[in-house]
C-alpha cells in the first residue's frame, strides 16, 4: 500500500470515529416497552441487548426481562445475548411486545480465537484451554498471567520472586521443552506475536493453545505453546461506562522462627565461648516486613453502531510491598477501534500502552558475602542482638558470619528505580475480495522502554562505604515491527465445509542496550541521576541485537457434515538468528477430529449431550539460539596495562553454520464429553513431547583449544514430557434463586532427560556465591531436569560408632553424618547422588461458584503436590555463621542426644538431603463474596449495575514445608535458569496475604 | 473499492522482497579482517594480559595452590572448600575446581598469543616493525607453558591458533623436554626483539626475557645458561632500568609500586574489575577474620582466613628480619581492641593462632570490594631481587665459592637491613668460604624469606625435590600425605582426558 493510501484510509477511518461519536442523541417517534423470555422456560432474560437496528439507539432488559425503548415508527428491534440466539423483530405499528429468545442450542458452540482465525469450539481438533474474563477479574493482580495460576490444565504460573511488586510472572505449558533456551509460553495479543499482556480487565478472552496442532502455526516460536488474547471490543447499542475500583489490605503470609538475642548469644557461646552478646534485641523480620496495600482502579467507555465501535479504558495501580521501600506503580490504556467501512472492507485499530514505575528493594542476592546481600536473606541471618544503628551513629553490620550491612539500612537507603514505557499500535484491514476469500493484513509496532537506576550510598558501610557510594544506571530498549498478510477460503462443499489460509509474516526486532555508572560521590543526595558527581566513573557497556523471522504459513480445516474433522497446518520459519546453513525451518503438524455425538445412533440420546475424540501430532520449534551464536567472534576483556584499562581482546568462538532450532515432536489425544445438557462437561487429554536437537553446550571439545566460550553448542540433547490433563466443568444446581457451579482442572507432567552429550551428567549450581559451592543439582539421563544432587544425610554422630553403611567429614560428636555410598568409611565427592526431585507429581486448580439471589460466593483452591524444595535458607541458618531458627535450641548436646540437629559449630555448608523438604502445597488462593444490587435499586441510582464484594486471597495455605512459602523460584530468571533451577529458596520477596474490597458499576 | 489489484499486488510484493537474514552484528567483533594494524597485535596480547588478572588465574585459582602447596601456607579456616584443603594436604583429585578453573585459563592466554603471532605474520610488516611488539606474544606464550609444563609436566602444545577443532581435540601430550625446547625459543625470539625498557613493569622488556631465560635454565638446572642469562641482566642493570626497590616494605605498597623499578614484569591490577576479570583475591584470601585493621579502613573490612601460614613460619623466622615483619601480621583489632595472633581464634572460631601474610593486605591502595578483594596490588612475577639470587645460586653449581656469588645474596640481604630508612645489621652480609652445599641451601633459604608468599616456594621445592624434608617431621608443615612419586605433579583435568583420550595416562599417582 502507497503511503498515500494509507493516510486515505486512516482519513476515513478517524472521520468514522467522529461521525460515530455525534450520532449520539436521535430524532424519536415512540415508545416501546416489551419483555423478553426465555423458549426454554419462559422467564424473563435480564440483560438483553435491545437495538434499534442501524442506528446506536438501544437498551438493555432489566432483572425480569423488560424495556422501554424510544424508537422510529418503522423501527426493525434487535435483541442479542450471550448464550442466545440473536433475534430481529420489527416494531412496525406496535408499542408493546413479547420476545421468545432462543436458547443457543449448544453452548458449545461459542467461536474460539486460534492462531490467525477463529472456529466454533465443536470444530478444534487440538488442545486448547479457554479462561474466562470472569475468573481473570476474580481478584485484583498486577498482570493476567498471574490470574492465569491454576485456571488451566497443564498451564503453570509462578512469579520469579514470590509477592514482589512487579515481579516477573513465569507461564509454562506441559512443562519444561528446552534446557539452555526459554520454556515460556509465546503471548499473542490481538494477532500481535510476541506481545505483552494487556491488563486483566480489557481481556474479553485467554486462549491457550496446547498440542503441536493448535499451535504449529506458530512454527519455530510454538513448541512451548501460546498464549492467545482477545482485548475488549465495543457492541452494538449504547455506550456503556464501567468503573472497577478494589483496595486490597496485604501482609506477609508467613515468617520464620529465629532467635532472640538472648537465645542467639547462648548460641554462639555454644560455637564460640568467647561471644560477647550484642547491645540491642531486633526481630529484622519484623524491621522489614510491614503492610502493603494495592489500590486498582479501571474505567472504560464502550459502544459502537453496526458500522464502527470502539472500546476504550485505562488502569490505575498503585501497590505499596509488604517490605519496607518496595512498590509499584503503573497507568495505562487501551482502545480498540473497528469499523465496517463498506460491506466488503473492515479496519481496526488497536492502542496499548502503559508506565510503571517499580521500586525495588534487594531480594534473591546472587551472593551474601561482605557488601552484597538481600534485605530478606540478611534478616534472618543478622545478629538479633545488634540494632539498627551503632553506638556512633552508624549503620551496623553483621557480628557474625560474612560482614553485610544489616537489613533495615539496606532496605531502606538502596535506591532500585526501574520506569517502564510500553507502547503498542495495531492496524488492521479486512477485505472480502470475492465471495468466500478474505484478505487480512495486519501492522504493527510496539516498544518496550526500560531504566533501571541503582545507588548505594557510603551509608551502607559494608557496601559502598569504601568507595564513596555506587550509583549505575541501566537503559533497554527494544522495538519490534510486525507485518502479516493472509488469504481466508471459506466454502461448504456438499456437507463439507472447507477452511484454506495462507499467509505471510515478517517481523523484526531490535533491542540496545546500554550501562553506565559511577563512584566516589561527594554526597548521598546525587544518586544515579548525576554520575557526573562521581569521582571515578565504571566501565560502561553497550550492546545492539537485531533479529528477523520471516515465515510462510498455511492451514486446511474440513469438517464432514459435522461429524468428522480434520485439521492440517505448517509454518516455513526463516529466522536470522539460525546459522548459516539452516537459515529455514518446516514444522508441520495433522489432526483429526471425531464428533460421536454427532453420529446417528446417539443423536438423540438424552444423557449424552457432546462426545467428540481428538487426535494430533505434529513439529514445532525453539528459536533456542541466541542471536550471533553461530558466528566467529573476538570478546573485548577487561584488561590493565600500566595502571590504564587498555582495549583488550581474546578469542571467543569459532563459527558454527550447522546450529539450528530445538523441534518439539508432539502427539496428543484427546476428549470430549458433555452430559445431562452438558451440564457436565469434561475434557481428558494425553499428550507425549519429544524435543530434539535440544542445544547443549558440546564439552566435549577439549579446553586446551583455548576459547573463552569453552563449549561449542550443539543439536544434541533430547527431552520428553508426557501429561495428563482433566478439566472438568459441572454445574450442580441451577435454579431462579440458587446456583452452583465446580470448575476442577488437574494436570501432571512427567519430565526426562533423555539424551546429553556423550551422556555424560551436566552439574550445574545455583547456590548463592558466598556457600563456594560448585555443584549443586544436575541433568542426567533418565532423570527429571534439575534434580538436587548431594549427601544423604543421616542423623547426627551420638556416641562416636557410626551405623552402618555411614561416614562423616569429621568425627567429633554431634556432627553430621552421611550415607557412605561407596563404602570407602569417609565422606567424598563420590558419596553424592540425587537426593530431590523440584517437579511437582500434579498440579490442579478448584473453583466453586455459589449464587443465592443477589449474592455470590467463589472459593478458589490450587495446588502443587510431590515437588521437593533445596531450602538454602536453612543451610545457611544451620552452619553457625549466623542467627539460627529455633531449631538450633534443639541442637546435639552431650546432655540433649535424642535429635537429630547437629551440635551448634560453624559447618561447611553442604548440599545434604537435611535441607531438601517435600514443597507441596494447598492454597486457598481466592475467596470472594459480592452482591449486586438489586436492578430496580441500581436504577434509580441511575446505573445498570453495581456490585460489591470482599474477598481474601492466600488466606490458607495447607503445606508441610517450613520455609517462609513453599512458591519458590531462586536463580530462576533466564532462559536456562529459568529450565533447571526449579525449586530453590533463598532471599525471596515473601508471599501476600490479601483481603479486598471492591466495587463494580456500569451506566 | 476498486483497489484489490493494488492489495494483491502489496501481498505479492512482500511475498517477493524477502530478507535474506543475514546476520550484521554490530559491537561484536568479528575475527574476519580483523588484524589491520600492529596495535591490533597489542590489543590481543592485552586480551592475555587481561585473561592472567582473571580470577580464574592469578586472582585465585592459581596463586592460591601455589601457595598452599609449599610449605609456607596451610589453611586456616577449616570449612573452607576441600578443592583449597586438597592442595595443601596433597590430597588432590583429578576434578579438582582450581585446577579446572586456571586449565582452560592458562590456554585461553596461550591462545590469545597464538592468535596475535597469526595476526602479526598476516600482516606481512618488516621485522623491525612488528617484532618488537609481537615479541610480547612470544614471551606470554612462554611465560604461560612454563607454569604449565612445571605443574603438570607433559601437556598439549598449541603454537597456532585452532582452525580445526576435530584435530585439535586429538592431540598428544607433548614431552616437557620438548615444551621447554619450545618455551627457550620463544624467549630468545622475546629477548631478541623486545625493547630495552618498557613505558611500565606490566609489559615485558628485554631484560624479562632474559630473566625468564634464567628461571627456566635454573628449573632445568642448566646452571651455566642460567648464570649467563641472569648475568646478562646484572650487567645491565642500568641499560634496562633495573635497581632494588630502597625499603622492603614500599615493594607491597600498592600506592607506591607504579613507579618502582625492580619488577621485571608484574600482573597489574588496578583496584577495578569487570566481575571476575581484573580482580585479585589474595588479601582477602589471607586476611584475619573479624579484623578491623590496625589502620581502621571500614571499607576493607575483615579477611577470609584461608590462606595462613603455620605457626612454624613465625616461629623459624628470625625476629630480627625486617622482611618477616614486612610479609606478616601479628596483631588484628577486634571490637577495636587491638589483639596478639593468640587471640585471633576467640575472636573468630574461622582464625588460627598463627601470624598472618601482610603482603597483600596491609597497603592494598584502592578496593572495588570489601575483605580487601579487588585490590591495587600489582603481582611481581619476577623482582631484580630474585634474578640475583638465580645469578648466586647458579654461580655456585658452576663455580663454587665465588665472592661474587656472595655479592650478589649481599645485595639483596642490604637492602633488607634498611628497616624503613633505619639501618640495622640483620641479616649480615654472606662470609666468604661457605661450601657449595651449603651455600646452595643458604641461596633456597635466603629465596624462601625474601620471597615468601609470592608464589615462588612451590616451584623450588619441585625443582629442588625439597618435599619429603619440608612436610616431614621437621619441615614447617607436616603433610603426612605427601608423595614424592606423585605431587610434584598435578594431574590434568579428568575431563579433559575424556574429551581426548590420547592425553591419557594421567600424571602417575592420579
Amino acid at each position: 500500500m502507497s503511503k498515500h493510501k494509507f493516510k486515505k484510509l486512516l482519513k476515513t477511518f478517524i472521520t468514522g470515529v467522529f461521525i460515530a461519536i455525534s450520532t449520539v442523541g436521535y430524532s424519536q417517534q415512540k415508545s416501546v416497552t416489551g419483555t423478553v423470555v426465555s423458549t426454554g422456560d419462559g422467564i424473563g432474560v435480564p440483560g438483553v441487548n435491545v437495538v434499534e437496528k442501524g442506528t446506536t439507539n438501544g437498551t438493555t432488559t432489566d432483572f425480569d426481562g423488560n424495556f422501554t425503548i424510544s424508537v422510529a415508527n418503522n423501527a426493525t428491534l434487535v435483541f442479542s445475548s450471550i448464550g442466545f440466539i440473536t433475534k430481529e423483530q420489527s416494531a412496525s405499528g406496535v408499542t408493546a411486545m413479547k420476545i421468545n429468545l432462543e436458547e443457543d442450542v449448544s453452548a458449545l458452540d461459542e467461536i474460539v480465537v486460534i492462531g490467525y482465525g477463529s472456529q466454533r469450539k465443536s470444530d478444534i481438533t487440538g488442545s486448547v484451554s479457554s479462561v474466562s474474563s470472569e475468573d481473570l477479574n476474580a481478584f485484583p493482580v498486577l498482570d493476567a498471567e498471574q490470574a492465569l495460576q491454576g485456571r488451566a490444565a497443564g498451564v503453570v504460573v509462578q512469579s520469579n520472586n514470590g509477592g514482589e511488586p512487579g515481579a516477573p510472572i513465569s507461564v509454562r505449558i506441559r512443562g519444561n521443552t528446552s534446557i539452555g533456551a526459554s520454556s515460556g509460553a509465546l503471548v499473542v495479543v490481538d494477532g500481535f506475536v510476541g506481545a505483552t499482556y494487556p491488563q486483566p480487565a480489557d481481556i474479553e478472552s485467554i486462549e491457550i493453545l496446547k498440542d503441536a496442532s493448535a499451535t504449529a502455526i506458530y512454527g519455530s516460536r510454538g513448541a512451548n505453546g501460546v498464549i492467545l488474547i482477545t482485548t475488549k471490543k465495543g457492541r452494538v447499542g449504547k455506550t456503556t461506562i464501567e468503573l472497577n475500583s478494589s483496595y486490597s489490605s496485604q501482609s506477609t503470609s508467613n515468617q520464620l522462627d529465629l532467635l532472640n538475642a538472648e537465645q542467639f548469644a547462648t548460641y554462639q557461646r555454644g560455637i564460640n565461648p568467647a561471644y560477647v552478646q550484642g547491645p540491642a534485641d531486633t526481630d529484622w523480620q519484623d524491621l522489614i516486613f510491614g503492610n502493603g496495600n494495592i489500590a486498582n482502579h479501571q474505567l472504560s467507555f464502550s459502544g459502537g453502531t453496526e458500522d464502527i465501535n470502539f472500546y476504550v479504558s485505562g488502569n490505575y495501580f498503585d501497590q505499596k510491598g509488604v517490605v519496607v521501600n518496595s512498590g509499584f506503580e503503573r497507568f495505562s490504556f487501551l482502545t480498540n477501534i473497528d469499523a465496517q467501512v463498506t460491506d466488503k472492507l473492515k479496519l481496526g485499530f488497536n492502542a496499548f500502552g502503559s508506565r510503571s514505575n517499580k521500586d525495588g528493594v534487594s531480594t534473591q542476592a546472587s551472593s551474601g558475602g561482605r557488601g552484597s546481600g538481600d534485605v530478606i536473606s540478611i534478616a534472618y541471618r543478622f545478629a538479633p542482638d545488634l540494632g539498627v544503628l551503632n553506638a556512633n551513629g552508624e549503620n551496623t553490620f553483621n557480628s557474625v558470619g560474612d560482614d553485610v550491612d544489616n537489613p533495615f539500612a539496606i532496605a531502606t537507603e538502596r535506591i532500585d528505580e526501574t520506569a517502564i514505557d510500553n507502547y503498542r499500535a495495531n492496524f488492521y484491514l479486512d477485505y472480502e475480495l470475492i465471495e468466500n476469500l478474505s484478505f487480512k493484513t495486519t501492522f504493527g509496532f510496539s516498544t518496550l522502554n526500560s531504566t533501571r537506576g541503582t545507588f548505594l550510598p557510603s551509608t551502607l558501610r559494608a557496601t559502598a562505604g569504601g568507595v564513596g557510594g555506587i550509583a549505575g544506571v541501566a537503559n533497554s530498549k527494544t522495538s519490534n515491527i510486525l507485518s502479516e498478510n493472509y488469504l481466508t477460503y471459506n466454502k461448504e462443499i456438499g456437507k463439507g465445509n472447507l477452511t484454506l489460509l495462507a499467509g505471510y509474516s515478517y517481523q523484526k526486532t531490535r533491542s540496545d542496550f546500554f550501562t553506565a555508572g559511577a563512584q566516589g560521590f561527594i554526597s548521598n543526595s546525587v544518586s544515579f541521576y548525576g554520575l557526573a558527581g562521581g569521582s571515578i566513573p565504571l566501565i560502561p557497556t553497550s550492546s545492539l541485537i537485531e533479529t528477523e523471522i520471516q515465515s510462510q504459513f498455511g492451514r486446511l480445516n474440513y469438517d464432514y457434515d459435522d461429524k468428522y474433522l480434520i485439521t492440517f497446518t505448517a509454518r516455513r520459519d526463516g529466522s536470522s538468528n539460525f546459522a548459516k546453513n539452516e537459515k529455514y525451518a518446516f514444522f508441520p503438524s495433522g489432526a483429526i477430529g471425531w464428533k460421536v455425538s454427532n453420529e446417528e445412533f446417539l443423536r438423540d440420546n438424552k444423557t449424552l449431550s457432546n462426545l467428540k475424540f481428538r487426535a494430533s501430532y505434529g513439529v514445532t520449534g525453539n528459536q533456542a539460539i541466541q542471536p550471533y551464536q553461530s558466528l566467529a567472534s573476538f570478546e573485548s576483556i577487561y584488561a590493565v596495562v600500566g595502571d590504564q584499562t587498555v582495549n583488550a581482546i581474546v578469542p571467543n568462538q569459532l563459527s558454527n553454520p550447522d546450529l539450528k532450532w530445538e523441534s518439539s515432536y508432539q502427539t496428543n489425544i484427546g476428549l470430549d464429553l458433555g452430559l445431562f445438557e452438558n451440564r457436565v462437561s469434561l475434557t481428558l487429554d494425553y499428550y507425549n513431547i519429544d524435543t530434539k536437537d535440544v542445544i547443549l553446550g558440546d564439552t566435549s571439545v577439549p579446553e586446551y583449544v583455548g576459547f573463552l566460550n569453552q563449549t561449542t553448542l550443539k543439536n544434541i540433547g533430547e527431552i520428553n514430557n508426557k501429561g495428563f490433563e482433566i478439566t472438568l466443568t459441572t454445574k450442580n444446581f441451577s435454579t431462579d434463586n440458587f446456583s452452583w457451579t465446580t470448575d476442577f482442572n488437574w494436570s501432571r507432567n512427567r519430565n526426562e532427560v533423555v539424551k546429553l552429550v556423550n551422556g555424560d551428567d551436566i552439574f550445574l549450581d545455583s547456590s548463592p556465591g558466598h556457600f563456594l559451592q560448585d555443584e549443586t543439582h544436575i541433568l542426567r539421563e533418565g532423570q527429571p531436569v534439575g534434580v538436587f544432587y548431594g549427601y544423604d544425610f543421616r542423623g547426627v554422630n551420638q556416641n562416636g560408632t557410626l551405623p552402618a553403611g555411614t561416614a562423616a567429614f569429621t568425627n567429633n560428636l554431634g556432627d553430621e553424618i552421611f550415607t557412605d555410598l561407596d563404602g570407602s568409611g569417609t565422606i567424598t565427592g563420590a558419596d553424592r547422588d540425587v537426593i530431590g526431585d523440584p517437579n511437582p507429581d500434579w498440579t490442579a486448580g478448584l473453583n466453586n461458584t455459589f449464587r443465592y439471589k443477589d449474592f455470590d460466593l467463589g472459593v478458589f483452591f490450587q495446588g502443587s503436590i510431590g515437588g521437593d524444595i533445596f531450602n538454602y535458607t536453612a543451610l545457611e541458618l544451620a552452619s553457625g555463621g549466623s542467627n539460627a531458627t529455633t531449631e538450633a535450641l534443639n541442637a546435639w548436646t552431650p546432655t540433649n542426644t535424642d535429635t537429630n540437629v547437629p551440635s551448634a559449630a560453624v559447618r561447611a555448608r553442604r548440599i545434604t538431603s537435611r535441607f531438601v523438604y517435600d514443597g507441596s502445597f494447598i492454597r486457598l488462593r481466592n475467596l470472594a463474596m459480592g452482591y449486586t444490587l438489586p436492578q430496580n435499586i441500581a436504577e434509580n441510582l441511575g446505573l445498570d449495575n453495581i456490585r460489591f464484594s470482599v474477598s481474601g486471597q492466600n488466606l490458607l495455605t495447607i503445606t508441610d514445608y517450613p520455609g517462609a512459602d513453599p512458591e519458590v523460584s531462586y536463580q530462576a530468571s533466564g532462559n536456562q535458569a529459568s529450565n533447571v533451577n526449579q525449586g530453590f529458596d533463598y532471599g525471596n520477596y515473601p508471599n501476600i496475604k490479601s483481603v479486598t474490597f471492591s466495587v463494580n458499576l456500569k451506566f | 473499492m476498486k483497489n484489490i489489484k493494488y492489495i494483491l499486488l502489496m501481498t505479492l510484493l512482500s511475498l517477493v522482497s524477502c530478507s535474506t537474514l543475514e546476520e550484521e552484528p554490530i559491537g561484536i567483533l568479528s575475527p574476519e579482517g580483523f588484524f589491520k594494524s600492529p596495535q591490533d597485535v597489542q590489543t590481543v596480547i592485552n586480551g592475555s594480559y587481561g585473561n592472567m588478572a582473571k580470577e580464574a588465574f592469578w586472582g585465585r585459582r592459581l596463586s592460591l595452590p601455589l601457595m598452599l602447596r609449599s610449605d609456607m601456607v596451610s589453611i586456616g579456616d577449616k570449612g573452607t572448600p576441600a578443592r583449597r584443603i586438597d592442595h595443601d594436604r596433597f590430597t588432590v583429585a583429578d576434578d579438582n575446581a582450581m585446577i579446572t578453573a586456571f586449565w582452560p585459563t592458562s590456554y585461553q592466554i596461550i591462545a590469545g598469543a597464538n592468535e596475535a603471532i597469526a595476526g602479526a605474520e598476516s600482516l606481512n610488516l618488516t621485522d623491525e616493525a612488528i617484532n618488537p611488539i609481537v615479541a610480547q606474544a612470544y614471551f606470554v606464550r612462554a611465560y604461560t607453558y612454563f607454569h604449565l609444563v612445571q605443574l603438570f609436566g607433559d601437556i598439549p602444545y598449541l603454537d597456532a591458533p585452532v582452525t580445526n577443532i576435530a584435530a585439535a581435540s586429538l592431540i598428544s601430550k607433548t614431552p616437557q623436554s620438548e615444551v621447554y625446547a619450545n618455551i627457550i625459543s620463544d624467549l630468545e625470539f622475546a629477548k631478541q626483539w623486545l625493547p630495552n625498557a618498557q613505558p611500565t613493569r606490566a609489559l615485558p622488556s628485554k631484560a624479562t626475557a632474559a630473566a625468564y631465560l634464567a628461571s627456566v635454565y635454573l628449573t632445568l638446572a642448566d646452571f651455566p645458561e642460567a648464570y649467563a642469562e641472569a648475568k646478562f641482566v646484572i650487567d645491565n642493570e642500568g641499560t634496562f632500568n633495573l635497581e632494588l626497590v630502597a625499603d622492603f616494605q614500599d615493594l607491597f605498597d600498592a600506592t607506591k609500586q607504579d613507579s618502582q623499578k625492580e619488577s621485571l614484569f608484574s600482573i597489574d591490577f588496578n583496584g577495578f574489575s569487570d566481575g571476575d576479570t581484573g580482580r585479585d583475591y589474595q588479601g582477602a584470601l589471607t586476611g584475619i577474620r573479624q579484623n578491623q585493621r590496625t589502620d581502621g579502613r571500614l571499607d576493607i573490612g575483615e579477611g577470609w582466613s584461608v590462606a595462613v601460614p603455620t605457626i612454624n613460619v613465625y616461629n623459624a623466622w628470625d625476629g630480627r628480619d625486617y622482611r618477616k615483619r614486612v610479609s606478616l601480621d601479628t596483631i588484628g583489632v577486634f571490637r577495636g581492641v587491638v589483639q596478639p595472633f593468640s587471640f585471633f581464634p576467640t575472636a573468630s572460631p574461622l582464625n588460627v593462632a598463627s601470624a598472618y601474610i601482610a603482603k597483600y593486605s596491609r597497603f592494598p591502595g584502592t578496593v572495588s570490594l570489601g575483605n580487601a578483594r579487588g585490590t591495587e596490588t600489582n603481582y611481581a612475577q619476577m623482582r631484580y631481587a630474585e634474578v640475583l639470587l638465580i645469578a648466586a645460586e647458579a654461580l655456585n653449581e658452576v663455580t663454587p665459592g665465588s665472592a661474587e656469588a656472595s655479592g650478589y645474596v649481599n645485595r639483596v640481604r642490604a637492602r633488607a637491613r634498611n628497616r624503613a630508612g633505619v639501618l640495622t645489621n640483620f641479616p649480615a652480609d654472606v662470609t666468604l668460604g661457605i661450601n657449595q652445599s651449603d651455600f646452595r641451601n643458604l641461596v633456597l633459604e635466603e629465596r624462601k624469606w625474601e620471597l615468601a608468599f609470592e608464589f615462588k616456594r612451590w616451584y623450588d621445592i619441585k625443582r629442588r625435590q625439597l618435599g619429603p624434608q619440608v612436610f616431614g617431621p621437621n619441615g614447617l608443615e607436616t603433610q603426612t600425605n605427601f608423595d614424592p612419586s606423585r605431587d610434584y605433579l598435578l594431574p590434568l583435568p579428568f575431563d579433559e582426558l575424556l574429551r581426548n583420550p590420547n592425553l591419557a595416562p594421567n600424571n602417575p599417582g592420579y
